[in-house]
């Protein structure tokens, strides 16, 4: 059953331009990331160790990712949400035999291996401008794939966060607004303190993965918080799933 | 005949506030129920207790001899088809598409879900998206997601609401044919005329409580239509049935709550005393008005 409710999500999809919305934030990151290359001495360096270039082009999708994914990721969340409000859905899956939660964690499977495949794809682009542009030193694959999972899981908490809080709250403008305002904590997150950084999950999170930082004598490698970040997924996870098996237990409205 | 749905001392309560109270609901088998009564009067709560989606305080429901249990529910629910409030359906889709994810979900075959189309008369409106249709249309298309499955049971929360005449006339249609194959059909409404010429047994349901269940003619026979004395002259013959509560009406006289015998025994005395009677009758009543007998005059 639970396959066939995942599928059926998929099917839902249509006309509602999830794969769009994914599109613009594997194209924002990407192009945000680009602007590296117009950086002075950049593509000049592509061959230096010493001004390790990959390091200096990672900075860029570690900023993009908390600019872009926050709305984005809400946006998607909402949508996939809003159609079960707006036609009665949640009879139509209760009297199929699929429960409220049942139908949210279908969401978020469905929803988050496209979220999973943007944020591969996003990192992958990235790194495929990189050997373009003629980058020839050796790919710095533990830190590149560390902070690509790192980027998944809090995006993944992200939308988990959306599904519970859209299919809570109808009005969708809600979970737009949290959006908006997630975009500024994880943007600010990216400059404050580590311990600063924990206080405000999941969008503050984005600034703990930060794996390098470019400052005015080149680049600086930062201790991303992986730990924190494994902890926030199966804290998230948990929540998650303890949430859905709450929506399970709800009478129909 | 068997019963599809039974509840025994179904009841619900939100804090203290009780929906409904003690229901001993009776579903026959392969009949059009007619489930009546004023807005909010517990009729959508009940029938959401027989889906299972909202948990009875107290109480039982069978279903097809099953109880409805939160283990039972996924298996009965196959059997079952509903429409409850608003129906259900995506309104960016159209609705071929509508029907193929019920198809999905519920492991139909093609002929199923085309069986269902064409019953509810939606065949050359399916490539239409939903939030297009009109409300009719949205309605059928409900009916036909319900009656997909092929269910023996199908439960049916006000499907005329906001159906224009003809709309109404094909439910009406819709449920007699239904029946007709032996598909048990529960339908509630807050508007007599809608069900009154479809239902062969009805439920009436006012503040959570049944005020009546049973066949249309026991229906009636339970009400005790007024008596109509017809005589030249009233004013005597009000005076002498002042007793029964009679009251003028024109130029005759209407006594109400008179049984067989009474009825004799105000005959007798108007012979008695010489007052001319020139015919005597109950008054023919309309399903509505024992309707608003039964509701205590709040109607339906």
């Amino acid at each position: 059953m639970t396959g066939r409710v995942v599928v059926a999500e998929f099917a839902k999809m249509r006309r509602l331009r999830t794969l769009p919305v994914l599109a613009v934030m594997v194209v924002g990151v990407v192009a945000f990331s680009s602007l590296t290359f117009t950086a002075p001495g950049f593509l000049d360096a592509v061959d230096d160790p010493d001004a390790r270039p990959w390091q200096w082009l990672l900075g860029g999708p570690a900023l993009a990712v908390a600019l872009i994914s926050p709305l984005l990721l809400a946006i998607v969340a909402g949508r996939q949400i809003d159609i079960e409000h707006q036609g009665n859905g949640w009879f139509l899956s209760q009297t199929s035999g699929v429960t409220a939660g049942g139908l949210c964690r279908a969401k978020f499977v469905a929803t988050g291996s496209l979220v999973a495949g943007a944020t591969l794809a996003q990192s992958a682009l990235v790194a495929a401008l990189g050997w373009a542009v003629g980058i020839s030193v050796d790919f710095p694959t533990g830190q590149w794939l560390g902070h690509t999972a790192s980027v998944l899981v809090i995006n993944l908490v992200l939308l988990a966060l959306h599904i519970l809080l859209s299919a809570r709250v109808p009005n969708q403008l809600v979970s737009l607004g949290v959006g908006v305002l997630g975009t500024f904590v994880a943007l600010t997150g990216t400059g404050l303190p580590p311990w600063i950084g924990h206080l405000l999950p999941p969008w503050s999170y984005y600034g703990l993965a930060i794996p390098v930082d470019l400052t005015e004598v080149g680049v600086v490698d930062l201790d991303p918080h992986h730990p924190s970040v494994i902890v926030l997924g199966v804290v998230g996870g948990a929540v998650f799933l303890a949430l859905t098996r709450l929506f399970d237990r709800q009478e129909a409205r | 005949m068997s019963n599809a749905i039974i509840t025994h001392d179904l009841k619900k309560t939100y804090g203290k506030r009780t929906v409904v109270h003690d229901l001993h609901l009776r579903v026959p088998q392969g009949c059009v129920y007619g489930f009546l009564g004023p807005n909010g009067s517990g009729k959508s709560t009940t029938m959401k207790m027989l889906l299972s989606l909202v948990r009875p305080t107290a109480g039982e429901v069978h279903v097809l001899g099953r109880p409805m249990r939160r283990s039972t529910r996924r298996e009965l629910l196959g059997e079952i088809g509903s429409l409850i409030e608003a129906p259900p359906a995506y309104g960016h889709l159209t609705g071929a598409e509508n029907m193929r994810l019920v198809r999905h979900l519920l492991d139909l075959d093609q002929g199923q879900v085309q069986r269902a189309v064409q019953t509810v008369r939606l065949q050359d409106h399916l490539d239409k998206r939903v939030r297009e249709y009109s409300l009719g249309m949205r309605q059928r298309l409900g009916i036909a997601m319900a009656l997909a499955r092929e269910p023996r049971v199908l439960i049916l929360d006000e499907p005329t609401n906001g159906l224009d005449p003809a709309g109404i006339e094909e439910v009406r249609d819709l449920l007699t044919r239904l029946a007709a194959r032996g598909i048990t059909v529960m339908v509630s409404s807050h508007l007599l005329g809608e069900i009154d010429r479809t239902a062969s047994v009805l439920g009436i349901l006012a503040g959570g409580r049944m005020l009546f269940q049973g066949t249309r003619e026991q229906l009636f026979s339970r009400s005790t239509p007024d008596v109509l004395v017809d005589t030249p002259e009233p004013e005597r013959a009000t005076t002498l049935a002042g007793r029964w509560n009679a009251v003028r009406d024109g130029d005759r006289v209407r006594v109400p709550g008179l049984d067989h015998a009474a009825t004799a025994h105000l005959v007798d005395r108007l012979v008695h005393e010489r007052i001319p009677v020139h015919g005597v009758r109950r008054e023919e009543q309309s399903l509505e008005d024992v309707f608003m007998d039964l509701t205590g005059g709040r109607g339906l």
